[in-house]
């Protein structure tokens, strides 16, 4: 099966929430009390019971006096995962055949690594100590369905198909570049920005932080040469050199009397 | 007092090998599972019981090895930080061990010597460096900063200890016959002990050590 993906089209969004409320239907996912903090997001940032929202941006402009901006937000299922490559544990971070990166609830031991991995701040942790995040609906998609936020959304904002016809058909919508194709070997949710990413709220240019692939590229292999290294060295002393065994060397003359008579090696010790 | 060969010299209390036991252990069981993590062995986590179990047993057993490396310092660690010119001397005769390959021969030494105490020291810094960080995983998680940092510095210690933690079980094993003991009863014959610490041995001749 091809790669998919799902492409965001911000500038038919019409910052309805029915992917949020279809998200939460599909995935059980309880509702939980928000506060007003005085700007239109509801809820305020993703949670472990909130894997997609509505980011509402009001930034200047020359014509209007303020532009409002809507995106959706929500894990990006980049090819090149940081996620997937810091958690420690099999089987908790996968990617399966559509391309999607799938959390595995039961497998998962809570280390809150892939939160540190992410380059955009996705992995959330419940109650219960587990990731919990966007699956881009792997129980949907694998049956020939699209995921849940894709198929409510009423203003086709969020379109779901295959990874490379997307791509032609925002070309012809007339993006040329359209963000996520390349980023970070190219992402499983991409999004047609008009304007720079930033103003959306996104990073211009994604990345995961230098340190994590620091780590995996050079620290993660020298465990195995460090360790490894030195137990191959010790076995070639002991082939090649061979064990310090010490032998005793016979005390030249046996106490037998009451007076203890010091041996040559003694006294050689106390002229030192 | 005169020392027989076949005499039996008290090198370690059974405080201190019930120490360094807890100590071993506890760092050898934190080695394979940390292990098991950055490498995703299911091996490992099967063996600790899965993997949400064995990051339990791998942050609990870290308390231990903290506890018991605090513990270490009143046993190891002033006959550790003494150094005398004998130490340069072992540096130059590589402790002796390259056999033909380089024919110097280790100089008389005291109680441990210094590769031993090198080792201890290592095994302080970067085992404290390693229980800082693993805190900082463990209880910071929420914390990016200190999340990667305390990663990065957690594999670096990791790497440092794997690379001497090699020599030290071979050389107290297989490539120094007789050494194990220290660790088992606590004790040397006399002959053995004048061949790797004689300083000690004199001491404790002249009554000034025990």
């Amino acid at each position: 099966m091809g790669k998919k993906s799902i492409l965001i089209i911000p500038e038919r969004c019409t910052g309805c929430r029915a992917c949020q409320v279809a998200c939460k239907q599909w995935n059980d996912l309880p509702a939980r009390k928000t506060s007003f903090t005085g700007s239109f997001n509801s809820p305020t940032d993703l949670t472990s019971v909130n894997f997609n929202r509505i980011n509402f941006t009001e930034v200047p402009s020359e014509k209007d006096p303020i532009r409002w901006l809507f995106v959706s937000q929500r894990c990006m299922h980049c090819t090149d995962a940081g996620c997937m490559k810091i958690c420690s544990t099999p089987g908790a971070l996968t990617r399966n055949e559509e391309g999607a990166v799938v959390t595995d609830h039961e497998k998962c031991s809570g280390c809150h690594l892939c939160i540190a991995g992410c380059p955009f701040n996705v992995p959330r942790y419940g109650k219960d100590g587990k990731l919990a995040k966007c699956t881009m609906c792997a129980d949907r998609i694998p049956k020939g369905m699209a995921p849940a936020c894709v198929h409510t959304c009423p203003p086709q904002a969020l379109t779901f198909g295959d990874r490379d016809e997307l791509i032609a058909s925002a070309r012809k919508m007339g993006y040329p570049v359209i963000y996520g194709q390349m980023d970070l070997g190219g992402l499983g949710t991409m999004i047609a920005f008009k304007d720079a990413p930033s103003l959306y709220g996104f990073a211009d240019k994604p990345h995961i932080n230098q340190a994590i692939i620091f780590w995996h590229k050079f620290l993660k292999p020298a465990s195995w040469l460090g360790i490894g290294g030195m137990t191959a060295l010790m076995a070639l002393h002991y082939f090649g050199i061979g064990p310090k065994t010490e032998k005793e060397e016979p005390e030249e003359e046996k106490c037998l009397c009451q007076v203890p008579v010091p041996t040559k090696e003694e006294g050689k010790h106390e002229t030192q | 007092m005169k020392l027989n060969n076949h005499d039996l010299l008290t090198k370690e209390t059974s405080s201190s090998i019930l120490n360094h036991w807890v100590l071993a252990i506890s760092c050898l069981l934190l080695c394979l599972s940390g292990v098991g993590f950055l490498f995703k062995v299911q091996a490992i986590g099967s063996l600790f019981g899965g993997f949400p179990m064995m990051r339990d047993i791998h942050n609990w057993l870290g308390v231990v090895f903290a506890i018991s490396l605090l513990l270490s310092l009143g046993n190891w660690l002033k006959e550790c930080i003494t150094f005398g010119y004998n130490d340069i001397e072992w540096c130059l005769a590589a402790g002796g061990y390259l056999g033909k390959l380089w024919k110097k021969k280790a100089p008389p030494m005291h109680k441990l010597n210094t590769g031993q105490k090198a080792f201890y020291l290592c095994l302080l810094i970067f085992g404290f460096g390693i229980i800082l960080s693993g805190a900082g995983i463990w209880l910071m998680p929420n914390h990016q900063a200190v999340m990667v940092w305390s990663v990065i510095i957690h594999n670096i210690c990791f790497i440092l200890i794997g690379i001497f933690l090699p020599i030290h079980i071979y050389l107290s094993t297989l490539g120094n016959p007789g050494t194990l003991q220290i660790m088992t009863s606590g004790t040397v014959p006399v002959w053995w002990a004048r061949k790797k610490s004689q300083q000690w041995v004199e001491e404790v001749e002249e009554g000034r050590s025990h």
